[in-house]
């Protein structure tokens, strides 16, 4: 098993990343969670690369297990980054609706301009329809 | 004297002028632009303090700018 890759020295761990995996929004929603615990510096040493450094501000911390639970943080934040970006339209439709809703209801000028012809949204299970159109007598 | 390199793609110009400014009675600064970088080189009294101030406006002026993105 490979060691972790947390480089420790001058009384700082330093952790090398990728930036295709780690994107700059989740390396410092990480660092920003630390810097009550140490001082964090964030360096683009290369294209494609971050370089965090984590310098303890008390002596007697164990570096590599703080720059291991940096690497967790980062991992968490990546993944709630991917989630956000996946999820993005889903959300600022809400949004729009939630909005929307609180502006209160259309004038009539609004209405009458109101495309009422369009479907509103599909209904595959059939949920929107009255009960005497669903079960009609035939 | 202590030389904070800033990279440009991370942290942003303002964030590192405001960290500075509130840093500045705790020890001497000198900034300087270059192609990717802002540099802050400061001095203080002694080297435990200048370690301390170097540390904490490294974390303002990442606090700064995380918090000042999107804006």
């Amino acid at each position: 098993m490979s060691e972790f890759p947390v480089e420790i020295s001058d009384a700082s761990a330093r952790l090398e990343l990728d930036e295709a995996v780690y994107p700059l929004e989740a390396v410092y929603g990480a660092a920003y969670i630390f810097i009550d615990r140490c001082w964090v510096l964030i360096d683009k040493p290369a294209p494609g690369k971050w370089r965090v450094t984590l310098s303890a501000k008390k002596d007697g911390v164990d570096l590599r297990a703080l720059g291991g639970e940096f690497a967790n943080e980062l991992l968490s934040c990546a993944w709630r980054h991917q989630i956000t970006q996946q999820n993005q339209a889903m959300i600022e439709a809400v949004t729009t609706q939630a909005v929307g809703g609180a502006m209160g209801p259309p004038t009539l000028d609004e209405l009458e301009k109101f495309d009422f012809s369009a479907e509103t949204f599909e209904d595959p299970l059939g949920i929107a329809k009255s009960w005497e159109e669903k079960y009609k007598k035939k | 004297m202590t030389e904070l390199r800033f990279h440009r793609q991370v942290y942003r110009g303002t964030a590192v002028d405001e960290a500075v400014k509130s840093f500045g009675s705790f020890a001497e600064f000198d900034l300087v632009e270059e192609a990717d970088y802002w540099v802050v080189r400061l001095t203080a009294r002694d080297p435990a303090r200048e370690r301390k101030i170097a540390g904490e406006l490294g974390n303002w002026a990442l606090g700064l700018t995380v918090q000042k993105r999107g804006h």
